[in-house]
C-alpha cells in the first residue's frame, strides 16, 4: 500500500492560503484548521496529508522525495534554486524582491564598491553579477531595514510588499528586481511515478485559482 | 589548529559489513547483466586532466568539480563522469577496434554537491555504452537492458524515454540568443509552464513558441503522442517524433506495457545528447537512478567520429531505495569458530582450513581460555565451538 500523496506547506501565511484552496476545491480541511502542535495532518478526501514546515524545508522535503508536493514562496526558490518540478503559480503571497536604499541617496553613484545587507545572499549576489557591479553582500537575519540605518550598508535587498516598513524607516525602493508568488512545486520522480493522482490534483487547482 | 582526523569529509562516508553487501549485490548483479550481453569492463582513471570534461558539446560547471594539480602544475580533476573518458579512450587506443563496441564500467564519480543537503560527492555508477550504431536496434537494446537493470531489484519502477532532438530542433527555430535558449531549457527541464509562458509570449505567437510552451506537459504513455503529433510545427520534427513514438512501441513490447513512459519535456543540461534520452525510477526514491541516452557526436570531439548511446546506474541511489524498503541481503554468517588448547596452534589452524574446504566460514579463536571463546561465540551467534587438543571435540 502506498502512501497518501505528501503535500508541504510552508508555514503561516501560504499554508492558511494553500489551506483556502484547497477548501475551495472542496476538501474537508478540518484537521488542518484545528491542528493544535501536530506537523502531519490528513486531508482524507483529498487522499492526502499535509506537512508544516519552515519554508526553505518545504524545499528539501521535495528534493528528497519524502514530499511529493510543496507550496513555497517565489523567493524561497531563488534564494534556495534546487532541483524539482515548479509546476503552478498560484497567484496568493504576491509581492517581490527590491533593492532599496535611504531616502534621497544616491545608491549608484561613486566608485566605492557597495555593502548590500539581505537575508537573500544568492538573490543580491546574482542581481548584481548581471549588471557586472561587485558589491559586498552580509547576509542579516532579522529586520534587514537596520542595516542602511546603521551605516552597516549602503542599501538592502528584500521581500517589499507594501513598502509601509521602508517609509516608516526612511528608506525607498532604488530598483525592483524580481517579482514573488507562491509556486506549487513536485519531486521529480512522484509527478512520473504517481502521474494520475498529482495530475486530477493540479488540474483542479488551476481551475480555481 | 582544529584537528579533523576522526571524521570523513562532507558527502563522503565509511561502508560497513550490510552496506557493502548491499553495495556489492548491486554492482554484481549488474555486472552480470551487462556481461550476459556483450559488454565488456573497462576501467579508467579517477584523475583525468580537467581539458576531457571542458569540450564544447559537454556541460559540468567548473565549480561542480573537484579540482588539483599535477607535479607540472596542470589542471586535474576528479573524474565527475565516466562516458567523457570512456570517449576519449575509444577515440585514441580503440579508434581501430571492431564496431559495434560494447562497454561496460563500475567506478565512482565525484561532484561537489551542496553542502548539508544530505547529498554525496562520492557515487557509484555503473553503465553501459554502445558505440557504433546508429540502429533503432542500438538504441532498443539499450532501453531494454535498462529496463532489465532496474528489475533486478523487486522495486515498483518506471522508465521513461524522450527525444532532445526534438527540442534542439524547436529551439533552433527561434530567433533568440543561446542564453535565452538556455534559459527556455531550464524552464522547460524544470517543468517551469508560468515563467516558460511568460518567455515565450514575449517572443510571439507562433507554431514554434506553442509547441515549446507544450512540450513540458507531454509526458506520461502512448496518449502523449497524439497530443504530440497536433502541435508539431513541420515534418522534420514529427519524423523524430515518429522515431521516438516507433521505439517507445517496441520497448513497450519488450518490457511489458506501462513500464516505459515518454516524456519529451526531458532535456538534461549535459547537453552532449543528440537523440533518445533515458532516465530510470524506483518507487519511494526521490531521484532517478538511471541516467543516459545517445550521444552521436561527443566521441567526434576527441577526434572519431561514431555515434553511441548509454546509461549510467547510480547505485548509491538504489542502494538507498532498497535499506528504505526494508529488503536487505542475508548478512554473512560464520559456521564454526576453532579453539586452540595451548600448543594445538598450528592444528587448528589446519583444522580450520579443513572445514574451509567443506565449505563452511570458520574463524580462528583468540582467546587464552575455552570460556572466552564460548562467550564470544554466543555473542556473536556462531553456533559451533570447535576445540583442538589433541583429541579433536566439537560443541553446539
Amino acid at each position: 500500500m502506498t502512501r497518501p500523496i505528501r503535500m508541504a506547506l510552508t508555514k503561516g501565511r501560504l499554508e492558511k492560503d494553500t489551506v483556502g484552496l484547497l477548501e475551495k476545491l472542496g476538501f474537508d480541511c478540518t484537521a488542518v484548521r484545528e491542528k493544535g502542535r501536530k506537523l502531519i495532518l490528513p486531508v482524507p478526501d483529498a487522499g492526502m496529508e499535509v506537512v508544516l514546515a519552515k519554508a526553505n524545508d518545504v524545499i528539501t522535503y521535495v528534493e528528497h522525495g519524502v514530499c511529493d508536493l510543496g507550496v513555497v514562496g517565489k523567493d524561497t526558490i531563488k534564494e534556495m534554486g534546487g532541483k524539482f518540478y515548479e509546476l503552478v503559480d498560484l497567484g496568493f503571497g504576491r509581492c517581490k524582491f527590491a533593492l532599496a536604499a535611504k531616502k534621497g541617496s544616491d545608491f549608484y553613484s561613486g566608485y566605492g564598491i557597495k555593502t548590500i545587507a539581505t537575508k537573500y545572499p544568492n538573490v543580491a549576489r546574482r542581481f548584481f553579477e548581471k549588471k557586472g557591479m561587485d558589491t559586498e553582500i552580509i547576509k542579516i537575519e532579522g529586520s534587514v531595514e537596520l542595516a542602511p540605518l546603521l551605516e552597516l550598508a549602503d542599501g538592502i535587498v528584500d521581500i517589499v510588499e507594501t513598502g509601509t516598513t521602508l517609509r516608516e524607516n526612511g528608506l525607498e525602493v532604488i530598483e525592483d528586481v524580481s517579482p514573488i508568488s507562491a509556486r506549487l512545486i513536485a519531486n521529480t520522480v512522484s509527478l512520473k511515478m504517481r502521474h494520475a493522482e498529482i495530475e486530477r490534483l493540479i488540474r483542479l487547482i488551476e481551475e480555481n485559482i | 589548529m582544529q584537528n579533523y582526523d576522526l571524521i570523513t569529509p562532507e558527502g563522503t562516508k565509511d561502508l560497513l559489513f550490510g552496506e557493502c553487501t548491499i553495495r556489492r549485490s548491486i554492482e554484481e548483479k549488474l555486472s552480470r547483466l551487462f556481461k550476459s550481453r556483450g559488454y565488456c569492463e573497462m576501467i579508467t582513471p579517477g584523475l583525468e586532466f580537467f581539458d576531457v570534461f571542458n569540450l564544447n558539446s559537454s556541460y559540468f560547471p567548473q565549480e561542480n568539480m573537484y579540482k588539483l594539480t599535477d607535479s607540472k602544475g596542470r589542471l586535474l580533476v576528479m573524474r565527475p563522469d565516466s562516458t567523457m573518458p570512456i570517449a576519449r579512450v575509444v577515440a585514441t587506443r580503440l579508434k581501430d577496434a571492431v564496431l559495434p563496441l560494447r562497454l561496460c564500467y563500475n567506478q565512482t564519480v565525484y561532484r561537489t554537491e551542496p553542502t548539508l543537503k544530505g547529498r554525496s560527492d562520492e557515487i557509484v555508477q555503473t553503465g553501459i555504452e554502445l558505440i557504433g550504431s546508429q540502429l533503432k536496434i542500438a538504441d532498443l537494446e539499450v532501453i531494454s537492458t535498462a529496463a532489465d537493470s532496474l528489475r533486478e531489484f523487486g522495486m515498483e519502477y518506471s522508465l521513461e524515454i524522450g527525444h532532445i532532438g526534438i527540442f534542439k530542433e524547436l529551439v533552433e527555430r527561434l530567433d533568440v540568443a543561446d542564453n535565452v535558449k538556455e534559459k527556455i531549457r531550464r524552464l522547460i527541464e524544470t517543468k517551469n509552464f508560468p515563467a516558460l509562458n511568460d518567455i515565450l509570449d514575449s517572443l510571439g505567437e507562433d507554431s514554434v513558441t506553442n509547441a515549446l510552451k507544450k512540450l513540458p506537459g507531454l509526458f506520461g504513455g502512448e496518449e502523449v503522442f497524439e497530443k504530440a503529433e497536433k502541435i508539431m510545427p513541420d515534418e522534420s520534427i514529427r519524423r523524430l517524433l515518429n522515431e521516438l513514438r516507433e521505439i517507445y512501441c517496441d520497448a513497450s513490447e519488450i518490457c511489458g506495457n506501462g513500464s516505459i513512459t515518454v516524456d519529451l519535456g526531458l532535456v538534461n543540461k549535459t547537453d552532449y545528447y543528440t537523440g533518445i534520452i533515458i532516465k530510470g525510477y524506483l518507487q519511494g526514491h526521490g531521484e532517478e537512478v538511471i541516467s543516459g541516452g545517445r550521444y552521436d557526436k561527443l566521441i567526434s570531439e576527441f577526434g572519431y567520429d561514431v555515434p553511441a548511446v548509454g546509461f549510467a546506474v547510480n547505485v548509491n541511489g538504489i542502494a538507498k531505495a532498497i535499506e528504505k524498503n526494508g529488503i536487505l541481503p542475508a548478512p554473512p554468517v560464520t559456521d564454526a569458530v576453532v579453539y586452540a588448547e595451548p600448543g594445538f596452534e598450528a592444528e587448528a589452524i589446519k583444522a580450520a582450513a579443513d572445514l574451509r574446504e567443506q565449505g563452511l566460514t570458520v574463524e580462528n579463536a583468540l582467546f587464552d581460555d575455552l570460556e572466552s571463546a564460548r562467550e564470544y561465540a554466543i555473542e556473536k551467534k556462531i553456533p559451533k565451538v570447535v576445540v583442538i587438543d589433541g583429541s579433536s571435540k566439537e560443541e553446539e
